[in-house]
Parts: structure tokens; C-alpha cells; sequence
């Protein structure tokens, strides 16, 4: 038993001893259990922190009341603006989704016996989650509207009127007449349950519809966009081709330096920035390949219709120069093929989540969200989505590509600087 | 010519090299010999540009040797087997001399003919496509001085070449060191084995600690440094061990006292002129 204890104690002292080990095994695991707890507090407070566009083309008072109601219910962050402006912040992945109040909601809202109140509801297709839980809380604004109406004599009584002025128009028939009692008795309704002495036990809407009709839409209805689930599947798939290019890059200097080759090539009549422009070359030239490699597959396979060709290229080209950046950043932080592996992973794999790369932006805490500026997966997928399927002009190609570039040259720098040189 | 010029250098408070001077010439296989720690790396390093020397100057063919790595124009006359197989094991022997004939400015027809010589050199002719990853390591070893050479440099510097060879592996590498030599170039050569030294090497430096210890030829270093040799008697069913400088006086006295059944003269080598410089005491 002593030599079993004697000989775990000394592996737990090893793995102690070696600094990237013990990363994996406390540092990150603690690392994680922050990052998603963060995140899930956000979403233990409610959905508050999904923004949702609303247009109101209706502008009445109930349509204005409904507003107020989205705006205190937990789970969304209502921004009221005009309609396109709407429209451009879902195309760019600014916010989920838009809704529309269209003219006649707030008439419906109040009298929702004859007419559904109706709203429009435009979607990134890539947030269908954020959209369901959206739609959860519209529909629970509108029934909170008509659980209000129903214990409002005065209100009821007022849609009823207005109701029976026009059945009253229609021809007289027996199911005309029941229908006037009827609403002359709706007024009524919740103080004769009251004197049943059932209270809550009913509800006050039982009998009627849905309280809101919810017609969703998708931004593409009305711009081109992607054809398929796999115009995001791809630019994912393209991100991650770009994280495993770099930190296998970053590797490679470690293991020039390990295999004695380094020494060779420092004694070959180069410059040391020979050696950096070919190390980068071909991290930006795999890369490149790669990325380039799997979204033709995507056109051709599975269907994927980038919206601009050119911009494609143009964000294949600049999330190239940003990774192959990252990846001598890190072939400094790593002086093993072991360290340069690990702390490459164990960056990327944050940075990804920060930038959007595994759980969707929106579910995040604000704060965390604009921590995700500082991820160059967010930018990256930014750019390739916008290239893809969101349709993006040159002009809104352009601050993704800038960050991206600004990104790639830091991190060159940086890295370049600091790279040692020395072969033991 | 390698020429050092009172070159010192230090890591921190260790004194990796104190105040070394020697020469190589042409033609030269010269043998740079020393325990561990002794500064033979950091000497190597020095020549080929890797290290900057802190005091004293390192040249090459009679002109100031520029210090710095990324400086490439005296580096085309020299090439380096490191004491570590630095090769590409996931392509082939001949791609790997064709990448670093490249590095060197080899171009055409030019490249190609070195790559078929050093091939050849090296007796992997018939495996150069082959990956390295699948060579013995005696070919491995043979190939990492196949492309110290692949641009024909003056001045080829051998840490240790022959580590984990088997004995016809190391056999075959004396004998391309020879063939560098006949053909006038300058050779440093660092081990650990001093039989290799004593076959090999024109000249010896011993080194320790830094310093040099003396630099001569192999039959001069153990004629100044080598001591007496050892006469082993065997009388009978005992053996004894007598130093000595005059082996036939000795053994003529021992037969005057008793009968001598077998002797054996050992004259003093190079391992002994070694351990009389550096001492018996372990290094780490």
C-alpha cells in the first residue's frame, strides 16, 4: 500500500511541477466554471438581455401600453427604432429579431374578440432558440393584455358596445341574438364567478384564441441571404479551421527548436526574417486553403450561395492574416510543442465562446457580450457571415476586415519580437 | 581558417568559455575534446554565428566573423551536423538535402548533383526516397552529415557524430570525415570517445571548464601528458600492475626476482591524458 501511495504522491507531484498541466487541470477547468456561470446567471435573471428591434407602425395608445408591458417583462431589452434601421441591425447579427406592431395591433389588442391582434416577428435564422423565447414572452404580454381587459368592466363593456353595434347591423338570426347576449353578459362574467365563489380558479380568457397571432419571418424574405443551414455551419466550420491552422503553426517553431532543425536553419545563410515570412506564409497559405477548401464544398455540395464573391475573398483573405498573426503570438507563448499546443487550445477555446463561436452572442450577460469585442472569432465569423449570408455591403465589410487585419499585424509584431531564437 | 582569439563568454556567473584561443587549418581534422560542461557546445555555437562572444573575436577565412545569426554572407562557408539528428523525418533523405541545398543558394542542376553526391556520400543513394522517419539511426546519422555538407562548405563543424551508432555505422562515418579531410577541408570534431580522437584527429584541444587545457597532436599530447604506461605481470595465480616509462628495465627486474609467466605493456593513450587534465572527479 506505501508503494502505491509513494508512487501516486509522486505523480500528483509531477503534474504539480509542470506548469502547463497544472493550467489544464486547475487554471482552466476554473476558468470554464466562470465563464458559464457568468452566462447563466444572465440567464437565471431572465431573458432581459436579448435586445429585440420593435417598430411601432401603429401608434395608439394600447400599441404604446404593449410596449410598455414587453419593456417590464424580464427576458428582452426592447429598443424602439424605424423600421429599416430594424431590419439592418438583424441583417448584421446586432440583434435577433425585429418585431413589427402593424397598424390595427393596438385596435385588436383592445378588442380581441372579433380580430387577433397581429404582430410581425422578423428572425436571424441562425437564433431560432432567441426567437422561441421571444415569442414566449410576446405571447405572455398578450395575455396579460387580455386577462387585464377581461377584469375591466369598463373596457369590456366599451369593446362589447362597440361589438354589438355591429352584430346588430348583420340580419337578425338566432345565433346573432345569443351572440348580443352574450356580450351583454361578458361584462359581467368575472363578478358572477366572483359570486360562484370560484375567484382564480378560472381563468378569464378561457373559451378564446390564442391571444396574439405571430407571424414570423426570416430577414432573407427580403434581401437575398443563405439558402440552407449550412451558409452558418460552414462559416463555423471555417472559423474553426482557421483556430486549428494557428495554434498547429505555433507548434511548429517549438518543434523545429526540439528536433534541432531550428539550429540548422539559424546556421543556413538566412535572415531571421526570412525565417518569419516563411513561417507565416504558410500558415496564411494553409489556411487560406483550408477555409477556401471547405466553403467550396459548401457551394458546391451543400448548396451554400455566398452573397458577394469578391467580399468572400476578402474575408477569407483578412481571417487568414488574423490567425496566421495569433499563431506566432503564440509560438512565443509556447516554448514546448506541449506548451504552444496547450495554451493555444486553452485560448482559443474562451476566446470562441466570447466571440460567439459556440453559444449564440445573445445569450450572454451585456458586459460579456462586449468582452466578445476583444475575440477575433467574433469578427472573423462576423466578416465570413456577412460575405455569406447577411449580405453585407463593402462598407460594412469593412470594420470586421480592419479589426481582423489590425489583429493579424499586432499579433505578428508582438510575436516576431519576442520570438526566441535561441535553440535549447 | 576557424581562428578564436581569446574568446570568453558567460551565462549568468558561469564562465562557459575562458579565454580560448586555437586555430584550424585546412585539411584539418581538428578534435575539440572536454567532459560535460566543459563549453565545447558553447564553442561550437560561437563559430557558427548562434553565440556572440562576450570578450576575444571568433573569424573565419582571415576576416572578423559578424556575430550575428541573421547575418548570412559568412555562413556559406561552413555547415553543421548538430549532436541532436536535425532532419525533417516526415519527408525523404533527398528532399531533405534538397530543402537545405536550397537554403544555401543551390539552384538546377547544380542542387541536383549535389543532392546525388551527398547521397551517395552518406551510402543512402538507394533509400533517398524513402522518409527519414523509417532510416536506422545509422542512416540517420550518416544523412544529418550528409546535409552539414550538402553546399560543399570550407570549415564543417561535428558535434559528436557518432552518439547511438552501432559500430559499422561509425565506422562508415570515420571514414566520410577522412574522405572531408582528403578532400582539404577543415573539420572540428567534438565526442566524448577518445579512441575516436586519437583515430581521427590531427590536432586536439581539451577543454574544461572553459579554459583549454593543451592543444597538440595526439602523439605529442601523450608524450607531454600521458605519464607512464602500465606493465601487467601475471606470476603464477597473481596479477600485478607496475607504472612505468621503461616497460623492458621494469620487466627485467621483475624476472630477476621471480619467474614471469605473461605480461602486457599499455601504454599511456589519450583517455589517459584525458583523466590526467580533468581529473577522475564525475561532472554533471
Amino acid at each position: 500500500m506505501n508503494k502505491i501511495v509513494a508512487m501516486a504522491a509522486k505523480d500528483i507531484h509531477i503534474l504539480f511541477r509542470d506548469k502547463l498541466g497544472f493550467f489544464f487541470t486547475v487554471f482552466f477547468p476554473l476558468m470554464m466554471a466562470i465563464f458559464f456561470g457568468a452566462m447563466f446567471a444572465g440567464l437565471s435573471r431572465g431573458p432581459a438581455n436579448i435586445p429585440i428591434a420593435l417598430v411601432d407602425q401603429d401608434r395608439t395608445s394600447a400599441s404604446e401600453r404593449f410596449i410598455e408591458r414587453l419593456g417590464q417583462a424580464s427576458g428582452l431589452a426592447v429598443e424602439q427604432i424605424p423600421r429599416e434601421e430594424a431590419l439592418e441591425q438583424v441583417r448584421r447579427g446586432r440583434t435577433a429579431v425585429m418585431v413589427t406592431l402593424t397598424p390595427g395591433f393596438g385596435a385588436a389588442l383592445d378588442n380581441p374578440f372579433v380580430t387577433t391582434p397581429e404582430v410581425e416577428m422578423t428572425v436571424d435564422p441562425t437564433q431560432f432558440a432567441v426567437a422561441g423565447m421571444v415569442r414566449g414572452v410576446l405571447l405572455e404580454a398578450a395575455g396579460a393584455e387580455l386577462q387585464d381587459l377581461m377584469s375591466d368592466p369598463a373596457r369590456l363593456g366599451a369593446a362589447n358596445s362597440q361589438n354589438s353595434l355591429f352584430f346588430e347591423s348583420l340580419p337578425p338570426s338566432d345565433a346573432r341574438d345569443q351572440m348580443l347576449t352574450f356580450l351583454d353578459l361578458s361584462p359581467r362574467v368575472s363578478s358572477l364567478i366572483d359570486e360562484m365563489g370560484l375567484g382564480a380558479a378560472t381563468g378569464g380568457n378561457q373559451g378564446f384564441g390564442p391571444p396574439l397571432e405571430i407571424e414570423q419571418t426570416e430577414v432573407q424574405a427580403e434581401r437575398p441571404g443563405p439558402t440552407n443551414s449550412y451558409a452558418t455551419s460552414f462559416a463555423q466550420a471555417m472559423l474553426w479551421t482557421l483556430i486549428g491552422g494557428s495554434v498547429s503553426f505555433s507548434m511548429s517553431i517549438a518543434i523545429e527548436r526540439s528536433r534541432g532543425t531550428l539550429m540548422r536553419l539559424l546556421v543556413a545563410p538566412i535572415t531571421a526574417r526570412h525565417l518569419l515570412a516563411a513561417k507565416g506564409l504558410a500558415c496564411l497559405g494553409a489556411t487560406l486553403f483550408t477555409s477556401t477548401a471547405l466553403i467550396t464544398l459548401g457551394i458546391t455540395v451543400f448548396d451554400v450561395r455566398p452573397t458577394s464573391y469578391p467580399l468572400l475573398a476578402l474575408a477569407l483573405l483578412c481571417g487568414s492574416i488574423c490567425f496566421c498573426g495569433i499563431m506566432m503570438a503564440l509560438s512565443v507563448i509556447g516554448g514546448t510543442e506541449q506548451a504552444a499546443a496547450g495554451i493555444g487550445w486553452g485560448l482559443s477555446l474562451p476566446l470562441s465562446m466570447l466571440g460567439g463561436g459556440m453559444v449564440p452572442l445573445f445569450l450572454m450577460p451585456e458586459w460579456m457580450q462586449t468582452l466578445g469585442n476583444i475575440s477575433p472569432m467574433k469578427w472573423t465569423l462576423m466578416a465570413y457571415e456577412g460575405a455569406i449570408w447577411r449580405g453585407f455591403t463593402l462598407n460594412e465589410m469593412l470594420l470586421p476586415c480592419a479589426v481582423l487585419v489590425a489583429i493579424g499585424v499586432l499579433a505578428f509584431t508582438l510575436g516576431a519580437r519576442n520570438l526566441r531564437w535561441d535553440t535549447g | 581558417m576557424l581562428v578564436f582569439d581569446h574568446v570568453s563568454k558567460s551565462f549568468g556567473d558561469l564562465r562557459a568559455v575562458d579565454d580560448l584561443s586555437f586555430e584550424v587549418e585546412a585539411g584539418e581534422v581538428f578534435g575539440l575534446l572536454g567532459p560535460n560542461g566543459a563549453g565545447k557546445t558553447t564553442a561550437i555555437n560561437m563559430a557558427v554565428g548562434l553565440l556572440e562572444p562576450d570578450e576575444g573575436v571568433v573569424r573565419f577565412a582571415d576576416e572578423a566573423f559578424d556575430r550575428d545569426p541573421r547575418d548570412a554572407e559568412n555562413r556559406r562557408s561552413l555547415g553543421l551536423a548538430p549532436q541532436s539528428i536535425a532532419l525533417y523525418e516526415q519527408i525523404g533523405g533527398a528532399d531533405n538535402l534538397r530543402f537545405f541545398g536550397r537554403l544555401h543558394g543551390l539552384r538546377g542542376t547544380d542542387l541536383e548533383e549535389r543532392v546525388v553526391a551527398c547521397l551517395d556520400f552518406a551510402d543512402l543513394t538507394d533509400v533517398g526516397k524513402k522518409v527519414v522517419s523509417k532510416y536506422s539511426g545509422g542512416m540517420k546519422r550518416r544523412l544529418n552529415l550528409a546535409v552539414a555538407i550538402i553546399h560543399d562548405p570550407e570549415l564543417v563543424l561535428l558535434d559528436e557524430p557518432t552518439v547511438g551508432v552501432d559500430p559499422q555505422s561509425r565506422n562508415a562515418i570515420f571514414e566520410r570525415v577522412e574522405q572531408l579531410r582528403d578532400a582539404g577541408k577543415e573539420v572540428v570534431y567534438t565526442t566524448h570517445y577518445m579512441e575516436e580522437a586519437q583515430r581521427l584527429c590531427d590536432r586536439v584541444a581539451i577543454i574544461d571548464r572553459g579554459r583549454l587545457m593543451a592543444l597538440d597532436t595526439v602523439p605529442a599530447l601523450i608524450e607531454a601528458h600521458g605519464g607512464p604506461g602500465n606493465l601487467v605481470v601475471r606470476t603464477g595465480d597473481s596479477e600485478s600492475r607496475h607504472e612505468t616509462t621503461d616497460p623492458l628495465g621494469t620487466l627485467a627486474e621483475l624476472q630477476a626476482r621471480q619467474a614471469v609467466d605473461h605480461f602486457q605493456y599499455l601504454p599511456p593513450d589519450l583517455e589517459t591524458v584525458f583523466l590526467n587534465l580533468t581529473g577522475r572527479a564525475l561532472r554533471d
